[in-house]
């Protein structure tokens, strides 16, 4: 395996992006736990933007691993991302309210485990691969958590497999009817693209990050949809309607900064040969 | 007996939703240059060769499209939970899909091509607005028709996966099937029609993919006509064949053996594909290889 390091930073160091990552999609995921307080269900959008912000902080980490040339697609470390992450997520669902927590650490401790067995075990020798899975193992079940208690209003295993508009009983609660599949695939979509998307020799970072956000919100429209078969209209209309504007914000302002960078911006003009050709 | 004719009858439905499905998929594929021939797509601009190709890279074609097959089925089941019509839900579910879809390929090109501003190469806009729109149709069609032999696999058959879980295992499976079919058709035959045939590509040419058309310059349309002639239908009868199977031999065997009669035959469906591959491969070889004698090789 090749270790290639040329680890552009950007103008954000990691080690903030990790901070607003971590405390923002903690806040977010807790702000749903309103819902059981005030008894309403509008809260649930802040799960959503916690995810998105913990996407935030991935799309980052999935640069600085990905500049190493691990080898294989920038795409599988996305989903090995989340698959370590619904693991740890599923298994604090127990917890009540101090899930996120248990998700945070138990995730952080698989992807120390993952990052040690790619390392030392398959032998890639990569500087920074322990510290990145273990990230993106943590990212991974703080974003499934985070759509989860949007699409079902709750991060607890009891509302998870017995909530449902449909008396169809297990399979049709969030659980049951596989809604984490779903959550799964935009949440492993969503950290990938921003670095697969952007990646070459003139990669900027405000450009991924606002492309990460982009996807966060994007996901966030999917999940609010479902979440009409699961929360009442209202709270639901709220989601799909925070998840929207920010959506076309950040893809407007996405679209800005392509712009920004692109060697030219042409309509329907024919192939400008460079010099020398 | 009535539960094995109507089994069958299934079995072939799901079988013609899956031969649409495969092939939709790889003119789609085709047309954003996803998979293996967008390594060459993306090489080409820092070769000096500027084209007009549409580099819609959004992951490997499995994970793309069992994404798109597992949001299509779970925004269908979030819908048959609202007690919308199922037929209804499938559409809806499979539209809003597109749209996501379409989104990923617009923020891939630009990401792609912003950043390969170092090489000169422009943002073709008339190429995002065009072919982007055809990409979404076609993923249309083929996430639709998956959904579809999904939700009939669950609903009709009895399967005891939910949708969702469904739509990502079949949406990987699709992607798979195209990938591995359809793609040689496009990134070995078509980007290299300046090459000799046969010759692979040797790094002297990697990047210089054909960039110029029958007529005027040539964009990712002429390359899904050319995918909808070879490697779409090609890509249909693979996944086709695979749902049709898969489905026949569980609805006819499985009560043989207490369903080990299901694993069975489906082992021996391996065997007789593995005896037919390698038939047509040293066919193929004695017939079209070029390499028999080195000393033949003019230099």
């Amino acid at each position: 395996m090749t270790v290639s390091a040329s680890v552009g930073a950007g103008a954000i160091p990691h080690n903030t992006l990790i901070g607003v990552g971590l405390v923002g999609s903690l806040v977010g995921i807790y702000l749903t736990y309103l819902n059981v307080i005030t008894g309403l269900q509008v809260f649930s959008f802040f799960g959503g933007i916690g995810a998105v912000l913990a996407l935030v902080w991935g799309s980052n980490t999935i640069k600085t691993l990905c500049s190493y040339g691990i080898g294989t697609g920038v795409p599988s470390a996305g989903m090995l991302s989340f698959g370590s992450g619904v693991i740890a997520m599923l298994f604090a669902t127990r917890y009540g309210v101090a899930a996120p927590i248990v998700g945070l650490v138990l995730a952080a401790i698989v992807g120390a485990i993952l990052g040690y067995c790619a390392n030392q075990i398959v032998n890639m020798k990569i500087p920074v691969m322990i510290q990145s899975i273990t990230e993106m193992a943590a990212i991974g079940a703080l974003t499934i958590m985070g759509y989860t208690a949007m699409a079902a209003g709750s991060f607890s295993m009891i509302p998870l497999m017995s909530a449902s508009h449909l008396d169809a009983g297990y399979w049709a609660t969030f659980i049951g009817a596989s809604f984490i599949v779903v959550v799964f695939i935009l949440g492993a979509m969503a950290i990938q693209h921003p670095f697969n998307a952007t990646l070459g020799p003139s990669w900027q970072q405000d450009r991924m990050l606002y492309l990460a956000v982009e996807c966060g919100f994007l996901s966030m429209i999917v999940i609010a949809v479902i979440s009409f078969a699961f929360l009442s209209m209202n709270a639901a209309l709220v989601s799909l309607v925070v998840s929207l504007a920010g959506w076309l914000y950040f893809y407007m302002e996405y679209i800005r900064l392509s712009k920004r960078d692109a060697a030219m911006w042409l309509d329907a003009k024919p192939i400008v040969e460079p010099e020398g050709h | 007996m009535e539960n094995i004719v109507f089994g069958i009858g299934i079995t072939a439905m799901a079988g013609a939703l899956a031969s649409v499905a495969g092939a939709a998929e790889n003119v789609e594929s085709d047309i954003g240059s996803q998979g293996d021939p967008n390594s060459q797509v993306q090489l080409a601009p820092q070769m000096g060769y500027i084209h007009r190709i549409f580099n819609k890279a959004i992951a490997g074609e499995p994970p793309a499209y069992g994404a798109w097959c597992a949001i299509g089925a779970g925004l269908a089941m979030g819908f048959i939970a609202l007690q919308v019509n199922p037929i209804l839900a499938l559409i809806l579910g499979c539209a809003i899909t597109a749209f996501v879809q379409g989104v990923y390929a617009t923020t891939a090109y630009l990401g792609r091509i912003a950043s390969l501003a170092k090489f000169g190469q422009p943002v073709y806009i008339d190429i995002l607005k065009s072919m982007t729109t055809v990409t979404m149709a076609h993923a249309f069609v083929a996430i639709f028709t998956t959904v579809s032999l999904c939700y009939l696999m669950n609903a009709a058959l009895g399967h005891p996966f939910p949708l969702p879980l469904l739509g990502i295992v079949w949406g990987i499976a699709l992607g798979a099937a195209g990938s591995a079919t359809g793609n040689p058709f496009y990134g070995k035959e078509r980007q290299y029609q300046n090459q000799k045939f046969g010759a692979g590509v040797p790094v002297a040419a990697s990047g210089n993919i054909v960039r110029y058309a029958e007529a005027g310059q040539r964009n990712s349309l002429d390359n899904g006509w050319f995918s909808a002639k070879l490697g779409g239908p090609a890509s249909g009868v693979c996944f086709g064949l695979i749902v049709f199977l898969e489905l026949w031999r569980t609805v006819l065997f499985e009560p043989v053996g207490h369903g080990w009669g299901a694993i069975i035959v489906g082992v021996l469906l391996i065997l007789v594909f593995t005896i037919i591959d390698r038939y047509i491969e040293v066919w193929a070889r004695k017939t079209y290889g070029p390499y028999a004698k080195p000393a033949e090789v003019k230099t």
